[in-house]
């Protein structure tokens, strides 16, 4: 299997001296093209710093994350741009839309960054809004929707340029459950169909169990990684 | 992310907090209309002056009399600004240039002697009347002159071709009211009558000339009738009859250039001064006026700045406000990979938008006010009546782009600070900003 991220010895402390504190203590983990992985673990256990890291939103204070086996301090300006905009994909838990905007505007933003024109950004924010069935409510305003709806927008965003890995941040977080559902089916389906790999931060242990693999994060270490049985899902 | 695109997004959110946009525009636009209101009553009055240059010559043209002769002639061209000719007063004597003055004249140092240009004693007829009045009035100035050599702004009809065999004249402005016309359009096509006395015996002859136009007035004017290349010989041929032979080839002043990269003003002046000349140049005619004005301009600017001083202190304030609102668009944008370039450029567009926005109105706006004024000022009663060519607000494009990119540059340069903010914030902010 081919490694996308490899993560070694990864330790990240915010503040200094005294109030230094350690979220991340020599994490090494592996994640694998294609598999779903829940990051699991209580709030304040280090679970959102690791994911940020994962995908390069915070530099590590120690230890080496390499994507594609890229070292990740080699990935200046341009090129880390380049792959924050063509090889991630967010789903954040709090959303993160531009209410007075539209359902299309809002999804076509990492195209519009990407510099792909109108037209063409348009064709595919429709294509990645059917996939997640809101084709009808492009033209609204994304402050008009409802929870389970945002977040759809918010996975049709994060597909919208074909990324390699996806992150989804308590993706069901802000959901009851039958809606909370039907995110989790979009999000696995995205990972069968179309090979994208996942990688889920959450606090639900059904959610997890759904994963191929579970890393629980416990102060800033990861206290157990275990893998879910093939045919069991 | 395109040019286009981050203009559009730059001006889509400019616009979502409407009020507050509304209001710092409303500071710049106080900044700029001041400015732009001021540099065009510069720019009018300037441009006005110049007018009254050109008429004349130019920056090296000197006007010389013999010492003694400006103050009468000095008066007669005071009088032209206020545009009512001097009744005829048959003690009025003119003090002339003989020919060995002039022979004196053009040995001084820094005289261009091939520039000399004698105005003709033998060309001022001795008093102008018409058949609607019974007063006669003296010729301003010069007189009569060839038209062709002057440019003159017109208030109606136009210049007399001078080769026309014709008695046409081109009258200044306040003769056609002295002479019995209530309109200066009314005296188009009429008749007037200048008169020519022999001072020997007393004798007058007159002669007939049809007015076709009349003269802009002006404050430094120094001119007379223009007439076409018949009447003045007809009226030379007449003066120089009658006149005594001692008066004969006399030359009432003397218009000439002088080395102006050898001598200063005051300089030639002197020289002329030791010579037994007096010398007027253009700066004596037009300085003042350039002096006051411009003082003027300078404080009116210094208010201007100091408004738009002001307003860019807002443009700061209001960017980073909207940094502070938009913290987790920010981080969102940065972490789906938008440049730390794109989003400095996004909010230093938002930056000069401000400055474009505030710049156009206070320039439609200082437009509209400066064209209502330039109509009320030269209505009947109105301060600029009797100067219908001086435009006091004048909007030229030069003038007009450039406030537009001073404006627009001290937006940009207030939008820096705020910008440098919103490019180097964290992305993990916006993801944990609740």
């Amino acid at each position: 299997m081919n490694t996308v991220i490899e993560v070694k010895n990864l330790t990240k402390t915010y503040g200094k001296k005294a109030n230094a504190f350690t979220a991340l203590k020599n994490v090494s983990l592996n994640i694998y093209k294609g598999e779903s992985v829940a990051i699991i673990g209580k709030s304040g256990s280090g679970k959102s710093t690791l994911m940020h890291s994962l995908a390069l939103l915070d530099k590590p204070t120690a230890g080496t994350i390499k994507i594609d086996g890229v070292d990740s301090t080699k990935l200046k300006g341009k090129a880390l741009n380049q792959l924050r905009n063509k090889s991630f994909g967010f789903v954040f838990q709090q959303f993160f839309m531009n209410p007075s905007d539209s359902v299309l505007e809002n999804v076509t933003l990492p195209l519009k960054i990407a510099g792909i024109r109108r037209k063409k950004r348009h064709q595919l924010a429709s294509d990645a809004l059917k996939t997640v069935e809101l084709t009808e409510r492009e033209k609204f305003k994304a402050n008009d929707l409802s929870g389970g709806q945002k977040q759809r927008v918010c996975i049709a965003r994060a597909i919208v340029n074909n990324p390699k890995i996806l992150f989804a941040d308590e993706p069901t977080g802000n959901l009851d459950s039958t809606t909370g559902d039907k995110i989790i089916k979009l999000l696995f389906d995205l990972n069968k169909d179309k090979g994208v790999t996942l990688i889920i931060v959450t606090h639900d242990e059904d959610l997890a169990k759904l994963c191929d693999r579970q890393i629980r994060i416990s102060d800033g270490t990861i206290a157990e990684e275990t893998k879910t049985k093939k045919g069991k899902k | 992310m395109s040019i286009i695109d981050t203009i559009r997004t730059a001006n889509h959110n400019l616009f979502r907090n409407k009020l507050r946009t509304f209001l710092t525009i409303l500071a710049i636009f106080i900044g700029s209309f001041t400015i732009i209101l001021n540099s065009a009553i510069n720019s009018g009055v300037n441009n006005f002056i110049d007018d009254q240059i050109d008429m004349i010559g130019g920056k090296d043209y000197i006007v010389i009399t013999k010492a003694g002769a400006m103050n009468s002639m000095g008066g007669a061209m005071m009088n032209m600004g206020a545009g009512t000719p001097i009744e005829y007063d048959e003690n009025a004597q003119a003090v002339s240039f003989t020919k060995n003055d002039l022979a004196k004249f053009e040995s001084i140092d820094g005289i261009d002697a091939s520039s000399i240009d004698r105005q003709d004693s033998g060309t001022s007829y001795t008093y102008i009347t018409s058949e609607k009045t019974s007063k006669k009035y003296q010729g301003n100035g010069l007189g009569i002159m060839p038209a062709g050599d002057f440019t003159i702004p017109m208030i109606v009809g136009d210049i007399p071709d001078p080769e026309t065999k014709e008695n046409l004249i081109a009258l200044e402005s306040g003769y056609p009211k002295a002479l019995g016309y209530d309109k200066d359009e009314d005296i188009i096509g009429e008749t007037v009558t200048l008169g020519i006395k022999d001072e020997v015996t007393g004798k007058v002859k007159e002669f007939k000339a049809k007015v076709i136009g009349v003269q802009a007035p002006g404050v430094v004017a120094f001119n007379g009738a223009a007439g076409t290349k018949q009447l003045v010989k007809e009226v030379k041929d007449e003066v120089e009859k009658y006149y005594p032979e001692a008066k004969r080839n006399t030359y009432y002043a003397i218009t000439a250039r002088f080395d102006n990269s050898k001598y200063t003003e005051s300089e030639i002046k002197q020289i002329l001064e030791d010579n037994g000349f007096e010398g007027m140049t253009v700066s004596d005619m037009s300085g003042m006026i350039h002096v006051f004005f411009d003082a003027m301009s300078v404080i009116l600017n210094i208010f201007g700045g100091i408004a738009l001083i002001a307003a860019s202190i807002g443009i700061i304030n209001t960017l980073f406000m909207s940094v502070e609102e938009r913290t987790r668009e920010i981080g969102l944008n940065k972490a789906l990979g938008m440049s730390n370039g794109r989003i400095f450029a996004e909010f230093s567009i938002e930056a000069i938008s401000l400055g474009f926005w505030g710049s156009a109105v206070g320039i439609i706006l200082s437009m509209i006010i400066g064209n209502i004024v330039n109509n009320l000022t030269h209505q009947p009663g109105g301060i600029l009546e009797a100067l219908p060519t001086f435009n006091l607000f004048n909007f030229t494009i030069g003038n007009i782009l450039t406030v537009m990119f001073i404006v627009m540059f001290i937006a940009f340069l207030a939008g820096t600070a705020p910008a440098w903010k919103a490019a180097h914030k964290n992305p993990i902010d916006a993801l944990r900003y609740e």
